[in-house]
């Protein structure tokens, strides 16, 4: 599985920042894919082992492994308005949203496209 | 020997017979016509000597009456008889047989009177007598005689017929013999009686017990052929021992109406098709078929969150069909794979669109399947307990209460990593839709309706081979359990035949 894991450069610049939303955000503009994740959950694993089936290479920040982990997962709700946070993911730095709406957009042929244009993929 | 009361409760035997034989035997009144074995095969003849009272009970009660009482009426009559013939007819009795008429007299053989009664016993006239009667199953018989008897029996009847007056009166021929009844035969008389009585009542009792089984029968297999037409008990296989959730239950009954949909929505397809519509009336029933799909997903994702064993099991589909079970439904690279059967109809640009469709189905189907491989993992590793958990570092069971809490808190974390089994169904069926739509989309009006008719059929034909399956014939399957069934997999295949023809 190649994949990156938060860096912990990323994590020191952006503690100042007190908004879990905000550090989502500023989490997912960081790299092309990011994805926030749960370590234990099977359909991260099961997006993860999309986007790495693509040749793509996502950064994924796992929720329980980070701190701030808990915040982050309530504003993520929020934002999704589901009782489930992750997986979700970012492309680009906009939010393309959870599962469904990633295989969504995979079928309908609007995910290579988007991945491409941020950089993600190349063909 | 086959005593002669066997032939007594002979059904077919008629008074006109016994008449015939009496007539055929007629000899004289003062002496045997010999001992041979003639006059033994005439024992109804004993019967002539019976008097009036008896032989209207004969006549009013049809071959298949009772003796006993007939026996009762003759010995009620009284009876006299020297006590010499008492004791020779005592010593000759063999013990425990259930004679009607142990030792009637084979004098009586001699009167030349139809009645339908013997009493006769002997070895010879009982074996004689054997072939030509039916045997009634209730009647106790006694089919052996000691040779001696036989001949005692003859003594006995030269003793009484030195007493007997000629014809004048049967009634006192009969007394006599008839003091010959002690307490002993009428017991054994009574006896048999009751048996005849006792085996007519339970034969009756388990006549009805067979009816009423029957009535059971076609009432269960008028329940089962309306749950089956239903959609409750798809495929052979049906539910498991109607162990069936609400949840389940309803989802069967909804999908079986989604099943006739089907066949409807194929119907006006195919004529459609074969009609050469416009575009846009075509496009009105592309349209309604994709929704029709829409509705079974819905139906699915409201069943997930009540029962997702039964859509993960799939025993709402066929057994075909289950074979091929991916996440509770096809899979849908499946679709794309119907698809390519017409691939010569297609533009570059349709090509294009459908392998890259192809391409990202199978991507997806392979991302939620490893997904599921994890969750299998991950809920066994919960679910295996490691048995020196509990131990101390010596070995030795510390708290058992820390053993049952951990088994509540291994438990729950295990229900919760169950529950994202509902996700993954909920995930793939969202595929399957968006794949149907995604199909539609890339397709002219006029292809989209040939292809979806395409994969309707080809899960036709699918539901159609379980039922081939099922009543494919077999060596072992011959009984009646299986016959019902078969009659209604048949219908099936009827009706899902006449679906061929068409196209």
């Amino acid at each position: 599985m190649h994949y990156q894991m938060g860096s912990w450069g990323s994590y020191m610049s952006s503690r100042s920042v007190s908004d879990p939303l905000e550090r989502v955000e500023r989490l997912a503009s960081e790299n092309a894919v990011v994805i926030f994740s749960i370590s234990s959950c099977c359909m991260c694993h099961a997006i993860k082992r999309l986007f790495c089936g693509m040749g793509v290479n996502p950064t994924v920040h796992e929720l329980d492994e980070d701190p701030r982990g808990k915040e982050m997962e309530k504003a993520l709700m929020r934002l999704l308005g589901t009782s489930s946070a992750v997986p979700v993911v970012f492309i680009g730095g906009k939010l393309v949203g959870s599962m469904d709406r990633v295989m969504a957009s995979h079928i309908n042929g609007t995910l290579v496209p988007l991945l491409k244009d941020a950089g993600a993929l190349w063909l | 020997m086959s005593f002669i009361s066997e032939n007594i409760y002979c059904r077919g035997w008629s008074e006109e017979k016994f008449f015939c034989m009496a007539s055929r035997q007629r000899v004289g009144e003062t002496g045997l016509s010999g001992s041979g074995p003639s006059n033994q095969h005439m024992p109804y003849a004993v019967l002539q000597g019976i008097g009036h009272p008896a032989t209207n009970l004969i006549n009013q009660q049809g071959p298949a009456f009772d003796f006993g009482e007939l026996e009762e009426a003759i010995v009620l009559q009284g009876i006299k008889l020297g006590d010499d013939a008492k004791k020779a007819f005592f010593t000759a009795r063999p013990a425990a047989t259930l004679e009607m008429f142990p030792s009637w007299p084979m004098r009586f053989q001699q009167t030349s009177r139809g009645s339908s009664k013997s009493g006769e016993e002997s070895s010879d006239s009982g074996s004689g007598l054997n072939t030509d009667a039916q045997l009634e199953p209730e009647s106790p018989i006694s089919n052996k005689a000691p040779p001696d008897q036989a001949l005692d029996q003859r003594q006995l009847q030269v003793e009484m017929r030195k007493g007997a007056p000629s014809s004048t009166s049967e009634k006192v021929l009969d007394a006599k013999v008839m003091t010959l009844k002690t307490g002993g035969t009428l017991r054994r008389l009574a006896q048999n009686r009751e048996a005849a009585r006792k085996s007519r009542l339970r034969k009756k009792a388990y006549v009805q017990q067979l009816e009423s089984s029957r009535i059971k029968l076609s009432q269960l297999e008028q329940d089962l052929q309306r749950a089956r037409s239903q959609g409750l008990l798809l495929g052979v296989g049906g539910s498991s021992g109607g162990n069936i959730s609400s949840g389940a239950a309803l989802f069967d009954m909804e999908y079986g109406r989604w099943l006739e949909d089907e066949q409807r929505h194929m119907s006006e397809l195919r004529t459609g098709l074969q009609a050469h519509l416009s575009d846009g009336e075509l496009r009105l029933i592309v349209d309604r078929y994709l929704s029709h799909y829409d509705e079974i997903f819905h139906l699915k994702g409201v069943t997930v969150k009540s029962d997702v064993f039964h859509l993960i099991t799939g025993m709402w589909n066929t057994p075909a069909e289950r074979c091929f079970l991916w996440m509770g439904g096809f899979r849908p690279s499946e679709l794309i794979k119907i698809l390519m059967a017409e691939l010569d109809a297609f533009t570059e640009q349709q090509l294009i669109g459908i392998c890259s469709l192809k391409q990202s189905s199978q991507q997806a189907e392979e991302a939620l399947s490893q997904g599921l491989e994890q969750l299998h993992h991950s809920l066994s590793d919960t679910i295996a307990s490691d048995p020196l958990s509990s131990l101390g570092g010596d070995g030795i069971i510390t708290n058992n209460n820390n053993h049952v809490a951990d088994y509540m808190g291994q438990m729950a974390l295990a229900l919760a990593k169950l529950s994202n089994l509902e996700g993954f169904v909920r995930q793939a069926d969202n595929l399957r839709q968006q794949t149907l739509h995604q199909i539609r989309r890339i397709l002219t009006v006029r292809q989209a309706a040939r292809s979806f008719l395409a994969i309707g059929e080809y899960y036709d034909r699918l539901r159609a081979l379980s039922t081939l399956w099922a009543t494919r014939p077999r060596e072992n399957m011959i009984g009646d359990d299986s016959s019902y069934q078969t009659t209604t997999e048949l219908q099936m295949v009827q009706t899902t035949q006449s679906h061929f023809s068409n196209y």
